[in-house]
């Protein structure tokens, strides 16, 4: 039973940080209609950035977080505006291709520079913890957790309250109508793309804080954020957030009984289950273009 | 505008000039293809046989992604399955490589069935991504059942001594395999795309319902295509397993292959015959220099190039050099004037 | 005469609300049937429930005395009735020509071989008048031509019935004038035809009867003059442009 609820907690807080992971490439995904295969990059290039900076300056993990979103959300927007934007409107498979693309060029310059192997970044509380009985709580996964939910629901309530966020929200659902009242779409997908790279490098950081990376991994991360975006509904923030402690418990649930990387194949096995049978997510945004997208 | 947003996406008819003039040169490249084990290193008739495995690959893409407009990002699961199938019953089953290779292919058939059924309902993105997710799941079960195939650490076909069921054929003899295996390939995709089959893939690729309401069954013809690009994938996957002796999940079920599959198909011209083939001869010769000169920068420079190739070459080589031939000119810019915002 | 398509109850409901509600219709062999009705009437709902792009809710589709409910969309078609679209869904790679064949290649009972599609079509192209056109891609075209394409593609397949989803929408006066001479000429070479259109006049001049929807629901049936007296269509319609007035006036 405690075995369960170690379980089950560790599923949770590290659902949290899938979450934190998923929502920006769920946010491109249903507003730009890409589906950034480079995501998984970003978030590693970000761990990179504030281990950098952690190792080279001494500067605290939590300032290079923020150091790592910044530079992040600049990356982001030019990439957006100066080459996505450029054949935004070609057959899916394009765009595909233009981030996997992009992942080749960012994985494999880190590994040139930074080489494949595993790194942390090293903090004087991620290691301490909270202790109930034989259950235990660590600092690191737990700021994580809190920082995922505080980032999903900052953005959640930008999209909703801020002018900027209903503009966004107004140009994923019909570009056209939303170019005729005024708004201006090369910056809104440029901006929607650096907000989203801004969470990942936020995301790469906490993943260093709480456990090691390394270049190779941004496929992973990728691949995840898949199965988030899908099982929250596209550019749904709390459906992210609900996808990504799915995926957290059910993975670590699964680690229970299966062995190694057959959790993998079970989240692939619930993100298949879920296309199929309700492909406009657990929270259901209706996103009806599941089966009409051309 | 509407005009060059057509010629994007536009499927070339498969009797045009450029085609049969190709058809000339391969003619008389088949003749010295035959020929070449006798003339060439046996290093480079490894590579060219790598060359014609991913003609073949590409052209097997090239009809569910170029001609039914599916974009499969799973295929590689296809080229797993068939090359664990041969592995599996050659190695614990004591089969020889034929009536494996036989298997194989029915696995392949099969396994796009059993996985086209639901799937093929998805449109778009969630095609791509439901296609994707399988390869990987396949992945990870593959490694997970080590008593069958070995699971991370690998698995090795008998190919020398006493235990070995089919003697190895060599470098020679792999050449041959993948150069046949291509010629089928390319009369397969001859045949479907002057064939109502064909015609029935174009129709759905460009709208679906209208393809319905004219009579065509789209999920027959959906899964169909499904199937046989997973017959010719798994067929691929097959002869690669044994040329490679020992195989791991992770290189088998790489998703770079279908990556290399969709790019080769891009880059050549998708829903074309000769185009998947001549995308795969020019990038993997174009790899294979990068290689030999930029060793560690290689795979770096391999994804500026698919983005610049995306960006300016999207309609492929072969359409190109027609509009090369009729126009006297290559409007890169074309398809970022049609598809930017 | 004898009943070539009857509908019995159709209904069909998207989340709460009845796009189409117990529609029961009857169209008899070799005539014109026109449907008519504000905006949101249910329309183009009631072809796609009877064509297999939608299931129905409740009901049933009889063809030819052949119960079709809940096909799928190639049986029907296969079965004879074959259809156009509201916005025209050509396939904008091929040629016109192609176009067309591939609705030979097909349709109802012909496993025609490719060659003999592509003959079929010139002889279709003429007939709507597109021959000159043959060779052109879909995109090229007016929107007149595209909407003869459309029909010319449904025509190929050598259909029983053909449902027409306002192919006249948009064309000037002299072109509604041509598309309702060919339907008089599809008709009398036996062919049962059904019209949905906005716009009344069109219809009052083609079809053997009308048969009005107002918000999913059966208003009226008649043949054209009884259906242009009648006051509940008079109320359906007025109703409708006089919101649309207010509306107008109100944004000014």
């Amino acid at each position: 039973m405690e075995q369960f609820l170690q379980a089950t907690i560790n599923g949770l807080l590290q659902g949290g940080l899938y979450a934190l992971v998923g929502v920006g490439f769920s946010l491109v995904w249903g507003v730009i209609h890409v589906v950034n295969i480079a995501h998984g990059a970003f978030v590693i290039l970000g761990a990179y950035v504030a281990w950098k900076l952690d190792g080279a300056f001494g500067i605290d993990p939590l300032l290079g977080l923020v150091v790592a979103a910044v530079l992040l959300f600049v990356i982001g927007y030019a990439v957006q505006r100066g080459v996505i934007n450029l054949v935004i409107n070609a057959p899916i498979w394009m765009t595909l291709l233009l981030t996997f693309g992009l992942e080749l060029l960012l994985v494999n310059g880190l590994i040139l520079i930074f080489t494949g192997d595993y790194r942390s970044i090293a903090t004087s509380y991620a290691s301490g913890g909270l202790s109930f009985g034989d259950v235990r709580i660590p600092y690191g996964r737990l700021l994580a957790f809190g920082l995922a939910v505080l980032l999903t629901g900052l953005l959640a309530m930008f999209m909703s309250r801020s002018k900027t966020g209903q503009a966004i929200n107004a140009t994923g659902m019909d570009r056209v109508t939303a170019r005729l009242m005024g708004i201006n779409a090369r910056h809104i997908y440029a901006l929607t793309f650096a907000i989203s790279a801004a969470l990942a490098g936020a995301a790469g950081t906490m993943v260093g804080i709480v456990g090691t990376f390394n270049p190779v991994d941004a496929g992973v991360f990728t691949l995840r954020s898949f199965v988030i975006a899908v099982l929250g509904g596209l550019g749904n923030m709390w459906g992210a957030l609900a996808g990504g402690i799915v995926l957290g418990l059910v993975e670590a649930w699964s680690g229970q009984y299966l062995s190694g990387t057959l959790i993998h194949a079970i989240g692939f096995g619930v993100l298949i289950l879920v296309l199929i049978v309700r492909p406009t997510g657990l929270l259901g945004r209706p996103y009806s273009e599941a089966r009409a997208e051309t | 505008m509407a005009e060059s947003a057509a010629r994007s996406t536009r499927i070339p008819q498969p009797s045009s000039p450029a085609g049969w003039i190709l058809v000339g040169l391969g003619a008389a490249g088949f003749a010295y293809l035959l020929y070449a084990p006798v003339l060439l290193l046996e290093s480079f008739l490894r590579t060219l046989g790598g060359v014609f495995m991913f003609a073949t690959l590409a052209l097997a893409w090239n009809i569910i992604g170029g001609f039914a407009g599916y974009a499969s990002f799973g295929n590689v699961v296809f080229f797993g399955l068939g090359g664990y199938t041969v592995a599996t019953l050659m190695a614990k089953a004591g089969w020889t490589f034929w009536p494996a290779l036989v298997v194989a292919g029915a696995v392949g058939v099969l396994f796009a069935v059993l996985m086209g059924l639901p799937i093929l309902r998805l449109r778009g993105h969630y095609f791509a991504i439901a296609t994707l997710s399988v390869a990987e799941g396949m992945r990870e079960i593959v490694v997970n059942m080590p008593s069958l195939t070995g699971g991370g650490a690998g698995i090795t076909i008998p190919a020398v001594g006493l235990e070995a069921t089919t003697s190895y054929p060599g470098n020679t003899g792999f050449y041959y395999f993948f150069l046949i295996l291509l010629l089928v390939a390319l009369a397969v995709t001859w045949r479907v795309s002057r064939s109502r089959f064909g015609y029935s893939l174009r129709a759905i690729h460009q709208d679906e319902d209208s393809a319905a309401a004219l009579g065509i069954n789209t999920t027959r013809a959906k899964v169909a295509a499904f199937a046989l690009s997973g017959l010719l994938t798994a067929l691929t996957g097959a002869i690669y397993a044994f040329q490679q002796v020992t195989i791991y999940p992770n290189r088998l079920f790489s998703i770079e292959f279908t990556v290399l599959m969709v790019v080769m198909a891009v880059i050549g011209g998708t829903g074309t015959i000769f185009g998947p083939v001549v995308g795969a001869v020019g990038l993997q010769f174009l790899s294979e220099y990068l290689r030999q000169n930029y060793l560690e920068l290689h795979t770096v420079l391999f994804g500026a190039i698919i983005i610049l190739a995306v960006i300016f070459l999207p309609n492929g080589i072969v359409e190109s050099a027609r509009e090369l031939r009729s126009t006297k000119r290559i409007r890169f810019l074309d398809n970022v004037k049609a598809n930017r915002l | 005469m004898t009943t070539l398509l009857e509908t019995d109850g159709l209904t069909r409901r998207f989340g709460g609300l009845d796009a189409v509600s117990d529609v029961s219709v009857t169209v008899e062999q070799n005539s014109v049937v026109g449907f008519i009705g504000p905006n949101g009437a249910g329309k183009t709902t009631f072809i796609n429930v009877v064509t297999g792009f939608l299931k129905p809710s409740a009901g049933r589709v009889v063809f030819d005395g052949n119960d079709v409910t809940g096909n799928r969309p190639w049986d029907v078609a296969r079965a004879g009735v074959s259809r156009t679209f509201q916005i025209a869904k050509p396939f904008r790679d091929l040629t016109v020509r192609e176009n067309v064949a591939l609705g030979s290649m097909f349709g109802p009972g012909n496993s025609r071989s490719v060659a003999a599609s592509l003959t079929d079509a010139d002889e279709v192209l003429e007939r709507v008048g597109l021959s000159e056109r043959a060779e052109a891609r879909p995109g090229e075209l007016p929107i007149a031509d595209t909407k003869r394409l459309e029909l010319a593609k449904a025509l190929a397949m050598k259909p029983r019935l053909l449902l027409l989803d306002e192919v006249m929408a948009g064309l000037r006066p002299a072109e509604i004038d041509n598309s309702i001479d060919l339907i008089r000429s599809l008709q009398k070479d036996g062919l049962t035809i059904v019209v949905i259109e906005h716009v009344m006049k069109a219809i009052l001049a083609v079809s053997d009867k009308v048969i009005v929807l107002h918000e999913g629901k059966r208003l009226a049936e008649g043949p054209p003059k009884e259906i242009a007296s009648d006051d509940r269509v008079i109320e359906a319609y007025l109703g409708e442009r006089y919101a649309k007035r207010v509306k107008e006036g109100g944004d000014a």
